[in-house]
């Protein structure tokens, strides 16, 4: 399975469709972070750049999972022993695209995007809102994937709605219902990023566990 | 392997492309699967593959190590033969693809990109990808479609030997390949029925009879074969028609 989450991300680096994630990570960063931000701003700088990248890991994501063609995701599946390997191979080697681009991310606001040094909680609340980033990337990209939806156009559209209903609905009062990405950056701005990390967390896990069953679901019966 | 009433459909309501399959592969047999186009041969490979699960009934006793060699290699990926044949050995667990790349005559075009290849090199590269792990059931989708003549004369040596050390061939094939093979069954896909019949005998093409003398035969059977019958000559190159309906 691992040997063949490597051979998806080689294809992926190979045919250069990395570049297109790349480019817009860092016109993203260097937009965000264009000036530091001043010292005690460290949580809110931290969750809005993990917030932001949402949308470009489930891009870069998507764009992994559909460089294979369709013909060789079933040589794929028969070669690794069935379609739920298959499956799981895809997701790996899309996550680590993703958290990779996430970590970029974080490292660069690190750098150049604040002041002072985070406190270790902060700090600790930044590293998990990038993997919990990542892992939303993962699941909003494997369910706009061609293997999902073949039109490449309802695609597109279903990945910038499934974000944009994201933030609208973590803005509200049903904040639950979805990965709550407006609530992580209301709990950043307030201060209380760290102390409402754990059930942010549990709620954004959730639901990410959850695309990704769902993706796995559909996978299994599109034959 | 065993196919217990097996059917399937692509959704819900739709007809059944496969009705009622029942049969059973023991290792060493080399099966040759015939049908018209759409008869529901490709769908009956990729259910003996595992991509499709049956509607109803069952598959058991798959054997764990498959190989899947489809009708059409996709080249639209970023690598070199090697690279790609050095990948595909990574995920079968580093299985050797040299000695198979050599038996096909593919020294040639390991350097060469995937986009770049003609339809039988592209064609060869799938074929050892599915040969190099060794598979207990082994299933080539139209293999002899573009391949040179060399190529074409090992393959029916590659599926004996396969057979030979307990696996199972199934070969879907227009050509004729597999003719002459000692043993070969032979399936053949009538409107999503599978039907078992002996192996035909080795039968020269009617485009390579170069006597240029015809003549006519008549045969007799029940008349609910009539159909697929008629479908199996015209399928192997033969003008057949119905004459007259008796009893």
């Amino acid at each position: 399975m691992i040997a063949l989450a490597v051979f998806r991300v080689a294809a992926y680096v190979r045919s250069h469709r990395v570049f297109q994630a790349l480019l817009l990570t860092l016109a993203m960063l260097a937009i965000v972070h264009g000036s530091r931000a001043p010292r005690g701003e460290e949580a809110a700088v931290l969750t809005d750049g993990a917030v932001l990248l949402v949308p470009i890991l489930a891009w870069a994501a998507r764009s992994l999972l559909d460089t294979e063609p369709d013909r060789q995701r079933e040589m794929s599946a028969v070669q690794v022993g069935g379609r739920g390997r298959e499956v799981a191979a895809g997701l790996l080697a899309a996550f680590a695209s993703c958290a990779v681009f996430a970590g970029l991310g974080l490292v660069w606001a690190l750098l150049l995007g604040i002041t002072g040094s985070p406190s270790p909680d902060v700090l600790g609340a930044g590293v998990a809102l990038h993997v919990v980033s990542a892992l939303t990337g993962t699941a909003l990209g494997a369910l706009t994937s061609r293997a999902v939806l073949p039109s490449p156009a309802v695609s597109i559209m279903v990945l910038l709605l499934g974000y944009l209903v994201m933030l609208l609905l973590s803005a509200s009062s049903l904040y639950w219902l979805t990965v709550p990405l407006i609530s992580w950056m209301k709990a950043a701005n307030a201060g209380e990023l760290a102390a409402r990390l754990p059930q942010l967390a549990a709620i954004s896990l959730a639901w990410c566990l959850a695309g990704l069953a769902a993706y796995a679901l559909l996978r299994r019966r599109r034959t | 392997m065993r196919l217990s009433k097996v059917s399937f459909r692509y959704r819900r309501r739709d007809p059944l492309v496969i009705e009622d399959a029942d049969t059973h592969l023991a290792p060493g047999d080399v099966i040759e699967l015939t049908g018209a186009n759409g008869a529901g041969k490709s769908t009956l490979l990729r259910l003996l593959v595992g991509l499709a699960e049956p509607t109803t009934g069952t598959i058991t006793d798959r054997p764990r190590v498959v190989g899947f060699a489809p009708d059409r290699f996709p080249t639209g990926q970023p690598f070199t033969v090697t690279a790609y044949l050095r990948h595909a050995s990574r995920v079968r667990g580093g299985a050797r693809w040299e000695p198979w790349a050599e038996r096909l005559t593919m020294g040639h075009l390991l350097g060469t990109p995937l986009g770049d290849l003609s339809k039988g090199s592209a064609h060869k590269v799938g074929l050892v990808q599915a040969l190099m792990a060794e598979p207990g059931l082994l299933i080539m989708d139209e293999p002899f479609a573009g391949l040179d003549a060399d190529t074409r004369e090992a393959l029916p040596a590659i599926a004996t030997e396969v057979a030979g050390r307990g696996g199972i061939v199934v070969v879907s094939d227009h050509q004729g390949g597999l003719r002459g093979l000692p043993g070969l069954r032979h399936w053949s896909m009538v409107d999503g029925h599978l039907k078992e019949g002996t192996a035909a005998p080795v039968v020269s093409s009617p485009e390579t009879d170069t006597t240029g003398a015809e003549t006519t035969v008549a045969v007799t059977l029940p008349a609910g074969d009539l159909p697929r019958f008629l479908a199996r000559m015209r399928e192997e190159g033969y003008r057949a028609r119905e004459i007259e309906e008796t009893g």
